[in-house]
């Protein structure tokens, strides 16, 4: 019905003057439809005068237009308790969906009021690939020793690839093997708002008390200190309390400390001193594993095939994926198809990638040039100068990783003779990223550029 | 269409509804106003599809017909003649034609079949209730004061008309302070109906000193307020209004009875010394007679200012200084009671005898 609706409207809007249009027909939809008798939602009174008195017939017109019996129209006021859109679906097994929700609401209250822990997150469930291995054994051995080789564990990575659910695990672990341990999970704006009243109350005293007792305090989201000096000061002092003790602490963020801006250089210093861990874009692979786990967890049916699929066309990150599995899941349970059939029927497109635009080799090369204030002409010249030269292996290495080109044709598109130069300019940028923080920013800020 | 009228009457309808006709960009047709002549009766309508104005206009002589043109241009226009004059209008195809013994214009009209029409209240199925006009005007500038124009929470951006133990009252609050006063004592209908603030405000700008009396008909989804030869139709907010009566501090125990003239004067030296406007002050009373106001800012100075009254009990509260003046001079009578708690709870503010009017304001954190 909501097609046809749509169908009719494209009608209607040949016939009448936009402004028409846009003042009576936008935002109307169709109510229902028992047996020809038409009813229409519209915003206000006005509007159902205006409509009743004035484009019943042209509605009707439109409507038979699209073959829909007309017995009588009317129309109706859309009012905000109503739903706008009556989706049919869902209805079908609603029983099932309540269930469901219940179930979620069910399992949802795990925090542990005192540690701010979630007994969900554990290590057993994360699902360890080559993106994060490093991290995990890391990880283990806080659990087995906390507060001495890996004090403080510092854990970086993008939005969504599990950073808060393997320092919750960590948590989650240490308490299993002591339940005595005084464990403190916060994420960084709280411990503001914590010490800002307890300022305020003054009791600042306590509050510098309540974290000098911890055994491990964990601060998740460490990237949203910016600017807060006072309270920084704070933190800063609570933590070099805790290390003196040996004490555990561990802190996550989107990006390193010196990437920070406005966090001042003793803090950021110290918080890297037992190295900087970071999760990474799980690898095809590494995503089956997780959707696998997670099917697994849940004990949902789902071919192997689908699981392909949707490792295969969401790109972003895990917290995306696992969120078109789900979807996919309910979407199977309400239709009574299996996962692979609704993929393979076509009702599902899953398609999260950050790489949404196709560019061209040409718009690359432009875009790198323009980022390093330099002509094409220059940068795909001969020069040897270092910060042009690196901007040409950039190149290469962009179109390299972005548009999978041989060799041979990124030699062609940047102006080097052979194809080894491009290898080793592709060679020479992997290298320097693992160890260039600033190179591996200027990446993502031309790729934006890119694909912005 | 040919109509003879007085310019002071026509001048004065036309400035009444063309203040609506702002129109939007979407539809030029709504900056006009239509002109309706049909067996003698003359009406002006313009709305903006939120509401809609109709005048009457009284006419010696006249001929039917239907235009729509510029509202703003023909206002204008129609004011800046002389006054004592009588104005002949006649329409020729989409073109009107103004005329006095010296002046004469055309102005370009458009025919009047795209302009809106006008939703009607069904009669039979609303609520009605008549008011003394100035009762109407005073209460409705009371609680206007309280009402919000955060777009962003609609329930609060209108005046609540509702009906409890057979009693009307009309409510607003923009979340920080509450105003209530009650309209009717005695009714036998109920509405709860969420008017749009900027629909009072039409009507309150639109009373001018002919109309006695004001009727108010609610419908499901709308509301006419018919006043002298006016009506004005709005469609009512699509929200609930919070459950407002659960606000009203009840338990209040420190209570003090002071001179509203002489606390506006101290709030405002006060709030000279508060941070800005709308900065915060400190209300204290001590036992067994003074109430105080106090202020402090860091980069001014400091004010104390002492009034004699009886009090019970000790106590002091930090309040928004804009808002204890909006409510001062929404009250009216010489003395009022200022009440309020010890523990968190607003701050109670009436007329010491009329209790049919009630502002309450929430503390701010100290």
């Amino acid at each position: 019905m909501y097609d046809v609706w749509k169908n009719a409207l494209e009608f209607i809007e040949q016939q009448i003057s936009p402004a028409n249009y846009s003042t009576w027909f936008e935002d109307t939809s169709i109510l229902s439809s028992e047996n020809g008798d038409i009813v229409i939602g519209v915003k206000n009174s006005f509007h159902v005068k205006q409509l009743r008195s004035r484009y019943v017939d042209l509605i009707t017109k439109a409507l038979e237009n699209h073959n829909i019996k007309v017995n009588s129209i009317d129309f109706e006021i859309k009012t905000s308790h109503k739903p706008k859109i009556r989706s049919r679906e869902i209805t079908i097994s609603s029983e099932l969906l309540k269930n469901r929700i219940k179930n979620i609401k069910k399992t949802k209250d795990h925090t542990h009021h005192q540690t701010g822990l979630n007994s969900k997150y554990t290590l057993e469930n994360f699902v360890i690939g080559s993106n994060n291995d490093l991290a995990v054994s890391a990880a283990k051995s806080i659990i087995d020793a906390p507060g001495t080789r890996f004090n403080p564990f510092f854990l970086y990575g993008g939005p969504g690839l599990g950073k808060t659910h393997l320092v919750q695990a960590i948590g989650n672990a240490l308490l299993n093997k002591n339940p005595d341990l005084k464990i403190l999970y916060t994420p960084i704006s709280d411990f503001y708002s914590d010490f800002i009243d307890s300022v305020k109350l003054g009791k600042g005293k306590d509050f510098n008390l309540k974290f000098r007792k911890l055994d491990c305090l964990i601060i998740d989201d460490f990237q949203f200190i910016v600017g807060k000096e006072k309270s920084q000061e704070e933190f800063f002092n609570i933590f070099n309390d805790l290390y003196q003790l040996n004490k555990q602490i561990i802190i996550t963020s989107d990006r390193l400390p010196s990437q920070i801006k406005s966090v001042d250089e003793r803090l950021a210093s110290r918080l890297t001193w037992a190295g900087a861990f970071d999760l990474q874009l799980p690898k095809f692979e590494d995503k089956c594993a997780i959707l696998r786990a997670k099917a697994e967890a849940i004990s949902a049916e789902i071919e192997p095939e689908a699981i392909e699929y949707i490792a295969e066309n969401v790109n972003t990150n895990i917290r995306d994926l696992e969120g078109e599995f789900s979807t996919i899941l309910l979407m199977s349970e309400v239709r009574g198809l299996t996962p692979l059939e609704l993929i393979n029927n076509g009702s599902i497109s899953v398609n999260k990638t950050s790489r949404l635009k196709k560019v061209t080799p040409k718009q690359i090369v432009e875009k790198v040039a323009k980022y390093y204030n330099l002509t094409i002409k220059e940068m795909c010249g001969k020069s040897r100068v270092t910060h042009i030269k690196t901007a040409r292996q950039i190149t290469m290495f962009l179109l390299s990783k972005e548009l999978s080109l041989s060799t041979n044709k990124i030699a062609a598109e940047v102006g080097v003779k052979d194809h080894t130069t491009v290898m080793h300019g592709i060679k020479k940028i992997e290298n320097d990223l693992k160890l260039n923080f600033t190179l591996r920013d200027q990446i993502e800020e031309i790729k934006e550029k890119i694909y912005g | 269409m040919k109509i003879k009228v007085a310019q002071e009457k026509l001048s004065h309808a036309l400035n009444n509804v063309s203040r609506v006709a702002v129109g939007k960009a979407t539809l030029p047709i709504l900056n006009n106003v239509l002109i309706r002549v049909d067996k003698k009766k003359v009406s002006l309508i313009t709305t903006n599809l939120d509401l809609a104005v109709v005048d009457y206009l009284p006419v010696s002589s006249s001929e039917d017909g239907v235009i729509t043109v510029p509202a703003k241009l023909l206002a204008e226009f129609i004011s800046n003649l002389p006054k004592g004059e009588t104005i002949e209008i006649s329409t020729k195809d989409t073109k009107l034609t103004v005329s006095t013994k010296k002046y004469s214009s055309t102005i370009n009209g458009t025919i009047a079949d795209d302009f809106p029409e006008i939703p009607e209240l069904n009669e039979k199925n609303a609520v009605i209730y008549k008011l003394n006009i100035d009762d109407f005007k005073s209460s409705m500038a009371k609680v206007l004061v309280a009402s919000s124009n955060d777009l962003s929470r609609p329930a609060l951006t209108g005046v609540y008309f509702n009906t409890y133990d057979s009693k009307l009252a009309i409510s607003a609050t923009d979340g920080y302070r509450l105003a209530e006063k009650l309209l009717i004592n005695k009714v036998e209908s109920e509405v709860k109906a969420i008017v749009p603030s900027s629909s009072i405000q039409e009507v309150l700008r639109s009373i001018n000193d002919d109309a006695e009396e004001i009727e108010i008909a609610f419908n499901e989804d709308l509301v006419r307020f018919r006043f002298g030869e006016i009506e004005i139709i709005s469609k009512l907010i699509d929200a609930s209004f919070p459950d407002y009566q659960k606000l009203i501090p009840k338990n209040n125990n420190i209570n003090a009875v002071i001179n509203r003239e002489e606390l506006i004067r101290i709030t405002k030296l006060a709030a000279l010394f508060s941070k800005s406007i709308g900065g915060s002050i400190v209300c204290e009373t001590i036992k067994p007679d003074s109430f105080l106001v106090k202020s402090i800012a860091n980069e001014f100075g400091e004010n104390d200012s002492r009034l004699d009254t009886t009090v019970n009990i000790s106590g002091k509260i930090n309040l928004n200084s804009r808002f204890v003046l909006d409510a001062l001079n929404a009250l009216d009578e010489d003395e009022i009671t200022f009440n309020f708690s010890d523990h968190i709870a607003p701050v109670l503010l009436q007329n010491k005898k009329d209790k049919t009017y009630t502002h309450i304001i929430m503390p701010l954190n100290s």
